[in-house]
């Protein structure tokens, strides 16, 4: 059985190579269909993964790209990762030109080696080969192929025919052999629609290939690729991690691995840190008071610093050096501060997760190594909270718009377990802004304001104490971009860390805001929360689309019109009601002189179909104007 | 005036920092600076440099020949979170088989006040990281341990090159106040380095010259090459006296350098220092002259093999070369052929330098080379068909201003060709370029003109044509305000290739949903693009529009400004002051001939009043002219930026002055009901 399925393996491979002739790849022979909205075309991807063994992978990739235009270039995709653990066992490449004659020859000398040391990272053990070509002719062929072989099967990769927007796929093939005894296993999503065969589909062997797939345009507000596109998920019950053996049929039997292997001795503190950290904490009896204190405490005393080395890339580095050198990443600074908190008797628990703006949850029906990020999870009675342990100054659970409303797996004393992170409701997500303002004979607006941000709409600012005066500055030139001639007089902040809760009180001040012309002033009557952006127009658009956060504004401000002027005009109320929200505005007209203007604008998070964009856009459409709704003032 | 009564003040403070000034070695923070809470003299700032020190001199190595050591020792306060990055400190040297360097860190220690006491957390060989890059280039890392806000930490590097022709620079500024920067330069008599100074602030210099006797070696060698290690060396022991040249550059009180937006490249303005090897004079032997001035710079050059010979060979195209001149007689039609030629069958590779890579002969072979690869290749070329091409020199924009006559100043080639009407300047690595229009990031204040025969000229890269946007826009409006119409718009010059190079490839759908919204969600119909790639004509743009948008109905009145939604909505500069030059990077004229016809049943009730401003000094004009005929509008708006560099003290009045283009631009027509 073993023996037959990797024969087939073979003639396949064998029969593509005979078949993989100049003229196979002509440019020209793509059908018209799969240029159109094309910066490259997949002729062919074929990946084979053949797993020997619970400590051994080897992947075999061979694609062949048409690209059309330098937009195109990044389909290419010819970059392999290696470390101590994987090994690129060859990587090559031939170009060929559109009518299919072979341009040149790229051998694995010619691929350049890097480093993956970027940004945060101090240092890493990862490198990576990539090819850095330079087309001298568009459109050109290029057949690419590698072998890489690993050590750790914990990770193998998802398959997706379709990698890219603007990109069409000819063929797709992925043929997976696994023996029958490490538990191999698949989840496959987003097929329909797509022309994909699942040749084989045994314990041991699965196959599919896709066919014919249209480039897809990108369009705003989509959902996540992976949420629209085909992808099979795979993964193994006896897998290898870097040198650790693991198996886990269960999220269950997944934590109690994890911590055994992975987490098991990096928590110890020396004696004399868990005394200063009783006595820090005192007589306080409250669990989360003191996951507070020690909350604050790590915040003080610690700093980001990824370092990854084999293992290290996803074992903690032990509490004790966190607590000696006062840096860590974030396995390591939640590691520490859980045992802080365990040597002041309050359980805590390490916790794997997609940390992304986009809220990307961990497959609860997949058990397998998922996530890029690790925070802390302290149960609440009944509930559980959540530590984000990088930050030197975000509150304590503060998750909004990175780690919020998502599937995190939690590793408890007994074994692992799926739960949901706290979610900010739409309505919780508040700015209000109350003020007032006075615009002048000559049409200078002085006016000061208050805002307050709570929900996701803090994360949006609480960062605007800590930059320098000038970035501030910029901030706020932007942020009223509807006002010309802005000068920000007076600038100041209330970061309410406890109530969660961000103040900004500005004062400011612009010559010629309102317009004079004829004996008439224009004044725009919303000053201070001026929506001036607009929702792209998409022609015919495709896939649904995502608002990811609601936010509820409302504002309360007073005008003070000039003396010598009359009021010619005031724009009338207005109220909008959709399945996006709501929006409404209102002139209260005390005297002469002297208005109210009052504004609210709720805008509702969800997943809506496609048809319901244009909808979406034009409610935003409405806004925008109203928000730039002019009195007209006359000189008396 | 500012002296009066805080003279005193003043000449206290600077006593103190005076005494301070003496006692800036490692090991001996005080109390005082573990205190600090904000730097005295920028309370913004998240960490500052206390003091820095470097000191570079040359030592005789047995079986290494002459070797520079770099010796740099810092203390840095950190004041706030945000200035954690400081606790890392990244040397990159090379690893280069001809130029190896070696980076040692020591004496590295965080200082924290622990209850009025000073702690110390010395760093571990744990903190300490070696990474290598690519095949060139490595980084030793050290993190700093138990860091907190108001923290200071110490450290010392060494750097050992055997390349004593690598020149490093000394940055006296940088994004956080530097209280004290002092670099040393111990350099033997037999070295002469130039040593050019960058920024707007200066460091005060000390020179002495003293004798040193030292066990020395006698040498006889065989040239060694500007860049090469003394590896063909052989010496024979003996005493040696020679003379010692000692330079020590000071500059205190460094404010942090800000950045700006519209800056070319902030690098321009540091506080630093450039130092290039430029002569070598060994006992018994002839004085070698590297780049001390541009004639000898030249000379040096033209002797690279990967420059000057670069240049003379001719024999790879030479077959290919007949057909392509055949029957060109004048010397633009040639220019234009052989420009032509080499942009379309030599791809760049996107690397820059005046050093071939791979060679000529064999990027033209694979159709693939650097930018010395297919510029050099472009002169020999033009020198081949007869003409007076030669290669010019620049440093990029992202590379800085190079002013002095220093080789490493330089990472860029392009080529001229010297015509009675004047210097044609041409960059092959640039598809859509044409023949003195070149890619943004050449345009970087002067090049420098090398030839043959060691003579050499500046050429000034800013663009003196002024590249036009022209458009042409008639619409009519209906009585709910609505409008349709035409719009022509043409580019030339720089704005031809700006928009060929970001939208050639764009798929046209997307393009067109581009224009839309970026045009307030007008709907664009019939669109036509005419000389997509005639580089020698403007690009056009034709379309009709439909916008419900640019208007506004009040009280049974239309409002419109007569740009629609070409007017600028908001003045570029924000800023209340800056500190450097602005740079529009190109003159450029941008002109709008409109013409409106009104709704039936409306009239004018008024219009925006003509106008015509310039600025001071002719950096930039506006011209606004307007005129109403029964039910037609005719507005014509010219606006001319002139200059191309503006020193920051003109800053207010462009300012004021696109305050005003804004305005008028954003001015409205209001029509009435008869």
């Amino acid at each position: 059985m073993k023996i037959k399925s990797l024969f087939l393996v073979l003639t396949i491979c064998i029969s593509i190579a005979v078949q993989a002739q100049k003229s196979e790849y002509n440019a020209q022979s793509i059908s018209d269909s799969l240029k159109e909205n094309a910066n490259a075309v997949v002729r062919l991807n074929q990946i084979d993964i053949l797993i020997a063994s619970q400590r051994s992978m080897t992947i075999k990739t061979k694609r062949v790209i048409t690209v059309l235009n330098e937009k195109g270039l990044r389909a290419i995709d010819a970059i392999e990762w290696y470390n101590k653990s994987t090994t690129v066992r060859s990587i090559e490449a031939i170009v060929y030109d559109g009518l299919g004659n072979e341009i040149k020859k790229i051998k694995r000398k010619d691929f350049k080696d890097q480093s993956a040391v970027s940004g945060s990272t101090l240092f890493s053990e990862n490198r990576y080969v990539f090819l850095d070509y330079t087309p001298i002719v568009y459109p050109f062929t290029l057949i690419y192929e590698s072998e890489v072989q690993t050590s750790t099967t914990a990770f193998i990769p998802e398959w997706k025919p379709l990698t890219d927007y603007f990109l069409s796929v000819e063929k797709s093939i992925l043929n997976v052999n696994c023996p029958s005894n490490l538990g191999f296993k698949k989840k496959e999503a987003n097929f329909s629609d797509f022309k994909i065969v699942k040749s084989t589909d045994t314990p041991t062997q699965l196959s599919y290939t896709a066919t014919h797939i249209l480039a897809q345009k990108r369009e705003e507000y989509s959902p996540d690729f992976d949420v629209i596109f085909p992808v099979v998920t795979m993964g193994l019950e006896y897998f290898n991690l870097e040198g650790v053996d693991g198996n886990a049929k269960t999220w269950k039997e997944y934590g109690q691995w994890f911590s055994e292997k992975i987490l098991s001795g990096t928590d110890d503190l020396s004696a004399e840190t868990k005394t200063k950290i009783r006595t820090l904490v005192g007589n306080e009896t409250d669990p989360i008071k003191k996951a507070r204190i020690v909350y604050h405490y790590v915040q003080e005393k610690t700093r980001y610093i990824f370092i990854h080395v084999g293992i290290g890339g996803w074992k903690p580095m032990p509490a004790s050096d966190v607590d000696r050198l006062g840096y860590g990443d974030c396995k390591a600074l939640s590691n520490y501060t859980k045992a802080l908190l365990e040597a002041v008797d309050v359980p805590a628990y390490y916790t794997e997760l997609y940390g992304d703006e986009d809220k990307m949850d961990i497959k609860s029906d997949f058990v397998s190594i998922q996530g890029n990020h690790v925070i802390l999870c302290v149960p609440n009675k009944d509930k559980y909270l959540f530590l984000e342990c990088t930050s030197q100054d975000i509150p304590f659970g503060y998750q909004a718009n990175f780690t919020d409303d998502r599937n995190v797996i939690v590793m408890k004393p007994d074994g692992g377990e799926i739960i949901r992170t706290k979610i900010y409701d739409d309505t919780d997500n508040t700015k209000s802004s109350k003020g007032s303002y006075t615009v002048a004979p000559d049409g200078t607006l002085s006016g000061t304001v208050t805002m307050v941000s709570e929900g996701t709409r803090y994360g949006r600012k609480y960062y605007l104490e800590k930059m320098q005066p000038t970035d501030q500055e910029k901030h706020y030139k932007e942020y009223w971009d509807n006002i010309n001639n802005l000068k920000i007089d007076k600038l100041a902040f209330v970061n309410d860390k406890e109530a969660i809760r961000f103040t900004e009180n500005v004062a400011i001040s612009a010559v010629n805001y309102g317009t004079i012309a004829n004996n008439k002033m224009m004044v725009p009557v919303n000053a201070f929360t001026q929506y001036t952006g607009s929702v792209k127009r998409i022609r015919n658009r495709k896939t649904p689309f995502e608002i990811a956060r609601g936010s509820a504004d409302s504002d309360e401000i007073k005008v003070v019109l000039p003396a010598g002027f009359s009021v010619e005009f005031l724009p009338a109320n207005f109220e909008s009601k959709t399945k996006f929200g709501s929006y409404t505005t209102e002139i209260i007209k005390k005297d002469d002189n002297n208005l109210i203007y009052k504004r609210t604008l709720f805008v509702k998070s969800g997943l809506y179909a496609n048809k319901d964009y244009d909808e979406y856009r034009l409610f935003m459409e409405q806004v925008n104007r109203n928000d730039n709704a002019k009195i007209i003032l006359t000189k008396n | 005036m500012h002296f009066s009564k805080t003279t005193s003040v003043f000449f206290f403070l600077l006593l103190s920092i005076i005494s301070n000034a003496q006692n800036f070695e490692l090991g001996k923070v005080t109390v005082a600076e573990l205190q600090e809470k904000s730097h005295p003299k920028d309370s913004s700032a998240v960490a500052a440099i206390l003091f820095k020190k470097g000191e570079s001199r040359y030592e005789y190595k047995k079986d290494e020949g002459f070797i520079k050591i770099t010796d740099v020792v810092a203390r840095i306060k950190i004041y706030k979170k945000e200035g954690y990055d400081w606790a890392t400190e990244i040397v990159s040297y090379s690893i280069r088989e001809d130029s190896k360097e070696s980076v040692s860190f020591s004496d590295a220690v965080t200082y924290n006040l622990n209850g009025g006491k000073i702690e110390k957390t010395s760093l571990k060989s744990d903190g300490i990281f070696d990474q290598k890059v690519n095949k060139y280039r490595a980084e030793k890392k050290i993190t700093m341990p138990n860091v907190k806000e108001g923290s200071v930490l110490e450290f010392k590097y060494s750097i050992r090159s055997q390349n004593i022709g690598i020149s490093r620079n000394w940055d006296f500024q940088t994004t956080i106040p530097v209280n004290f920067s002092e670099y040393k330069t111990f350099v033997p008599e037999y070295y002469v380095f130039n040593t050019n100074q960058k920024g707007f602030l200066f460091p005060v210099v000390t020179a002495e010259h003293k004798q040193k006797s030292v066990k020395f070696m006698q040498m006889e060698r065989a040239d060694p090459g500007w860049s090469s290690s003394n590896t063909n060396t052989s010496f024979y022991t003996s005493s040696l006296t020679y003379l010692e040249n000692k330079t020590t550059y000071v500059l205190e009180n460094v404010p942090a350098l800000k950045t700006e937006a519209y800056v070319n490249n902030i690098d321009n303005y540091t506080a630093s220092l450039v130092e290039e090897l430029s002569m070598t004079q060994y006992p018994n032997q002839p004085l070698k002259k590297y780049s001390t001035d541009w004639k000898s710079l030249v000379k040096t050059i033209y002797k690279f093999d990967d420059f000057g010979e670069e240049l003379d060979n001719t024999s790879y195209f030479e077959d290919d070369f007949k057909a392509l001149l055949a029957g060109l007689n004048s010397p633009e039609e040639k220019i234009m052929a052989i420009f032509k030629f080499v942009k379309s069958n030599i791809k760049w590779d996107g690397y820059y330098g005046f050093y071939c890579n791979d060679g000529v002969k064999k990027a033209y072979k694979n159709k693939t080379g650097n930018v010395a690869e297919i510029n050099l290749m472009l002169t020999a070329m033009l020198r081949y068909a007869g003409l007076q091409a030669n290669p010019v020199l620049i440093s990029t924009r992202a590379n800085g201003i190079a002013l002095f006559p220093n080789l490493n100043a330089f990472d860029y080639v392009i080529a001229a060709v010297e015509t009675t009407d004047g210097i044609i300047l041409l960059d092959a690595t640039e598809k859509y370029a044409s023949p003195n229009i070149l890619p943004t990031r050449d345009l970087n204040w002067i090049g420098r003109l090398i030839r043959k025969d060691e003579t050499s000229l500046e050429v000034n890269l800013t663009p003196t044509t002024v590249s036009k946007e022209i458009v042409n826009m008639n619409f009519g409006v209906d009585k709910n305000g609505i409008i349709t119409g035409k719009i022509r718009n043409q580019l030339s010059d720089h704005e031809a290739l700006t928009f060929r190079k970001r939208n050639l490839l764009t798929l046209k759908d997307a393009y067109l949903e581009e224009l839309e919204n970026k045009n307030n969600g007008i709907e664009v119909g019939d669109y036509v693009r005419d000389n997509e790639t005639d580089l020698s004509s403007p690009i056009v743009e034709s379309y009709t529009f439909k916008d419900t948008k640019s208007f506004e109905n009040i009280n049974n009145k239309i409002y419109i400004a007569p740009l629609l939604f070409f007017a600028t909505k908001e003045n570029p500069f924000k800023q209340e002051v800056r500190e450097y030059p602005i740079d529009f990077n190109y003159p450029k004229q941008t002109k709008f001939n409109i013409n409106i016809e009104l709704p039936e049943g409306y009239v004018v009730e008024s219009l925006p009043a003509p106008m015509n401003v310039a600025t001071a000094d002719d950096i930039a004009a506006f011209k606004y002219i307007i005129a109403n005929a029964g039910n037609k509008i005719q507005v014509q708006a010219t606006l001319d930026l002139k200059k191309v560099i503006v020193a920051a003290d003109y800053y207010q009045v462009i300012k004021d002055f696109f305050q005003q283009v804004v305005t008028k631009q954003n001015e409205k027509i209001v029509l009435v009901k008869k």
